[in-house]
């Protein structure tokens, strides 16, 4: 996650809009992984919406499927920071 | 009787052989069916890395299941996974209309990619 290049915090996603707005996502699925990780942080939490421009509707959903994730052990609660 | 559509995960206990995993699936399924349900399609993941330690454990066997149930059917079939000691974690979800879409574009493989990058989840899956 650190050398993603097209992590929310990377400056590379300058656009204000919704991700899955303009991908045309209905649902967000907790099997997804490797979506939700564009939206946590190197120590698994949740990015904010004023970081990911994400809209209110899909922050919702997306934040029960990151704890959907976390549940299934799919996606880690906490990551220690060393590594 | 309305019946629902359903997905349920489940994760087994890796140190099960082969043998003993379909066994394990094909117990569930009964357990479904026996209910009133009907097993629609069952995915096997295979034995994957948990992100955390379950019951000491740091694997885990991921069976990913879809089927149509009455409502009442998802409590004692909880119920008997819940005493199962194989069965480390399970999760139900009832999908309502946009959940259904997703799933029909997601058998399809036709699903909206949310980055340029992404070439499709098949190829992400297996480095993880």
């Amino acid at each position: 996650m650190i050398n993603n290049p097209s992590h929310p915090k990377k400056g590379h996603l300058k656009s204000r809009d919704c991700k899955f707005t303009k991908a045309g996502i209905e649902y967000i699925d907790y099997k997804q992984t490797d979506i939700l990780e564009r939206f946590v942080n190197d120590q698994g939490k949740i990015l904010p919406r004023r970081v990911t421009g994400t809209s209110a509707r899909h922050q919702r959903q997306l934040s029960t499927a990151v704890k959907r994730a976390r549940f299934m052990a799919l996606i880690p609660y906490v990551t220690e920071n060393l590594r | 009787m309305k019946n629902d559509f359903y997905e349920m995960t489940y994760i087994l206990n890796p140190v099960l052989d082969e043998e003993k995993f379909s066994e394990m699936v094909q117990f569930v399924n009964k357990l479904i069916e026996d209910n009133g349900g009907e097993v629609v399609d069952v995915d096997e993941w295979g034995v994957k890395k948990l992100a955390y330690d379950i019951d000491k454990k740091s694997t885990g066997y991921y069976v990913n299941l879809y089927f149509n149930a009455p409502a009442d059917a998802i409590a004692p079939v909880e119920r008997n996974m819940r005493i199962h000691d194989d069965i480390m974690r399970y999760l139900t979800l009832k999908y309502d209309a946009k959940m259904k879409r997703h799933y029909e574009l997601r058998k399809k493989g036709e699903l909206p990619s949310l980055f340029e990058e992404t070439e499709g989840e098949e190829e992400s899956d297996d480095d993880k």
